[in-house]
């Protein structure tokens, strides 16, 4: 219980609503079915924002890719990893699990790099409704007609630059 | 605690795993690349968990950061002060300690090979990892400065995976429609969509779209039957309730086959089929070829029984199925449709078509179905007019956005009919800004006075005094001046 000599970070979670507020008005009509938001989010930590794209895991000041100001900011507490070991953990992310190749828009995305990296540095998952937007999506017909087309879609928020464990 | 007690509940680990009176307990040790189980007493230390750790995934003590609930576990900790239990989950990460040099933990399996390849060492690295970061948190806050606009764009990248900003939206498009042909369900799915119906229900904006197809534009220009009827807004929208409803288009097109099959036992009949097929059909059937993958029989469906005919002989023989393989229907057959037949065979004034008028009824759907990411991405694309210039050059964009920009009350019907949006006036109004901007961007402003302001003068000009009548007929007809000539001569007496 001695935590007082170790210094700890706090991390947040920047959610942004990647529709801008379109889902909320058109998903009834176009779905059939009320979704608030595309959600795409970030980790912020050490005063960095790090994020999982299409092109891999980018880093940039926080707020500062092309979508702005998040909509949401959820305090996930605090961490004691300290940078250094978060960026070799980064690192090693980078190069197996989440690569840029390996970006899925309903299985692997943003999300799951997000939940993934909360749940190490401070033992908490995401809120729920993010990670369930890909189910929701899909269990409409709607989503299941669009799904080939939105599959290959890859969102890359720019404004960031790549963490890559090695170039491929 | 070393106290190995000789009645050591088993489990494999050898000679240093602990202990004691504890029990065992599996916990999950992750790292990025796998994850890995590992029984231990409850009551060990870090110290005991790192040794066994290190054994399994053969890296060394030292290397080890153990992160649990966002806390490092620290060597002098026990695994119980953390709140360690059974089927939880432990975060590791293996340092590389290569701070001169490389190779050195080279672990086998695991995680950490951070810089090896790229030649910087762990140390470093991080720092450089900071030192970039940090670099780029003065540009980054800039607008993305990337040279190539349209992947530059975050999302918007993902339109040009989309194909929106080039030619490619082309072949989306015929992706798609080869997609839903083959695949019947999704179309009448598609079709009962509120947001299709609605805008199959206005003629314009189905005209427009047609009309935007440079296949069909080739078409109109050797044929100016066609053009006449697309002009016809009755037709249009006869023809609209028909592709709204599939079943009757069925029905209709059954019947035109038959009549037109009948067509074949007057005298001269199969030569007036003749030469409607060649005249109009297969120019259209080529068109429609390229862009369908021949399957030319999906299409708008015909209006009325107009023009054809009575028969001398009635036919009995079964109609060649048109959904089949393309090679077994021979459209010469007269079990296709055609173009007009107004002039070759009656003369009647509701030419009759069942010809697809190479727009596929359920790719009119499709301009809208790109939308969902499509207007996601709206209000971003209108902050950046350079990136609006580059999705409007796409070539249907243009004409839906016109068509859209100049009907906004066909975007304010579409929300407001839809059951669950119900009359929202936000929303209404959010549809209709979002369109004035695009209407903005196409330079077209909204009342038809002054969009066809140039026609009206045009008429004017030529002794159509009565402006009130000239406006009704380009309403009527698009602005298609030649057209509106006719209309209004032919609704002056004289």
């Amino acid at each position: 219980m001695d935590k007082n000599d170790t210094t700890t970070y706090s991390v947040q979670l920047y959610i942004y609503d990647l529709s801008r507020g379109m889902a909320r008005n058109l998903s009834p009509i176009m779905l059939g079915k009320q979704l608030d938001g595309i959600w795409h989010s970030a980790i912020v930590v050490y005063g960095d924002e790090f994020y999982f794209g299409g092109v891999g895991i980018s880093s940039c000041s926080p707020g500062g890719t092309m979508l702005g100001s998040p909509d949401t900011v959820v305090e996930l507490g605090n961490t004691e990893v300290t940078e250094e070991i978060f960026m070799d953990y980064l690192s090693s992310l980078g190069e197996n699990t989440y690569r840029g190749d390996k970006y899925r828009l309903f299985e692997h995305n943003c999300n799951t790099f997000t939940n993934e990296v909360a749940q190490f540095l401070t033992g908490r998952k995401i809120p729920s409704y993010i990670t369930d937007l890909p189910s929701e999506v899909l269990s409409t017909p709607f989503g299941q007609i669009l799904r080939p087309i939105l599959d290959s879609i890859h969102i890359a928020p720019p404004g960031g630059n790549i963490i890559n464990g090695r170039h491929s | 605690m070393e106290d190995n007690g000789g009645e050591d509940p088993v489990n494999n680990n050898n000679d240093t795993t602990v202990s004691s009176e504890g029990s065992i307990i599996k916990v999950t040790v992750k790292t990025p690349k796998d994850k890995e189980e590992i029984a231990i007493s409850e009551d060990a230390s870090v110290t005991q968990f790192k040794e066994e750790i290190s054994r399994r995934f053969k890296a060394k003590q030292d290397q080890l950061v153990l992160i649990f609930a966002g806390k490092i576990l620290k060597d002098g900790d026990s695994l119980n002060q953390h709140g360690i239990k059974d089927g939880l989950t432990v975060h590791l990460v293996i340092k590389t300690a290569h701070k001169a040099g490389d190779g050195a933990s080279s672990s086998t399996s695991c995680t950490s090979q951070v810089g090896s390849s790229s030649g910087s060492s762990s140390g470093p690295s991080s720092a450089a990892h900071s030192s970039t970061v940090g670099s780029t948190g003065g540009p980054a806050s800039a607008p993305p400065q990337t040279p190539n606009i349209l992947t530059g764009f975050g999302d918007l990248s993902s339109l040009s995976s989309m194909g929106m900003g080039s030619a490619n939206f082309m072949e989306l498009q015929q992706q798609m429609q080869s997609q839903l042909m083959s695949n019947p369900e999704m179309l009448s799915q598609i079709m009962e969509n509120p947001l299709v119906q609605n805008m199959m229900s206005n003629p314009d904006l189905m005209r427009q779209m047609i009309v935007a197809n440079p296949q069909m534009q080739q078409l109109m220009e050797r044929n100016p039957e066609i053009s006449h009827m697309l002009n016809n807004p009755e037709l249009m929208r006869q023809t609209m309730e028909l592709a709204r409803n599939p079943a009757m288009m069925q029905e209709m097109m059954r019947n035109q086959d038959r009549a037109l099959s009948n067509l074949e036992s007057i005298p001269g009949g199969y030569n007036a089929l003749r030469r409607m097929y060649t005249d109009i059909q297969e120019p259209m059937f080529s068109a429609a070829r390229d862009q369908f993958g021949n399957n030319p029989f999906s299409a708008l469906g015909g209006n009325s029984d107009g023009g054809v005919q009575p028969s001398r002989t009635e036919n009995r023989e079964p109609l060649p199925n048109p959904w089949g393989p393309p090679s077994s229907t021979n459209p010469s057959e007269g079990g296709g449709g055609t173009g007009t037949t107004g002039s070759s065979t009656t003369g009647s004034t509701n030419p009759s078509v069942s010809n697809p008028l190479g727009v596929n009824s359920a790719s009119l759907g499709n301009g809208m179905f790109s939308s969902p990411g499509m207007q996601s991405l709206m209000q971003q694309i209108s902050e950046n007019p350079q990136l609006m210039q580059n999705m409007l050059s796409a070539p249907y964009m243009r004409s839906m956005m016109q068509s859209l920009a100049q009907n906004p009350d066909m975007a304010s019907q579409n929300p407001a009919s839809s059951p669950s949006a119900g009359t929202n006036p936000a929303q209404q109004l959010m549809m209709q800004q979002m369109l004035q901007m695009f209407a903005g961007g196409n330079a077209s402003s909204q009342t038809p006075e002054v969009q066809f302001q140039q026609q009206l003068e045009q008429l004017g000009a030529m002794g159509f005094i009565n402006r009130e009548a000239n406006l009704q007929a380009l309403i009527a007809t698009g602005g298609d001046v030649n057209a509106a000539i006719e209309r209004l001569l032919g609704s002056q007496p004289s």
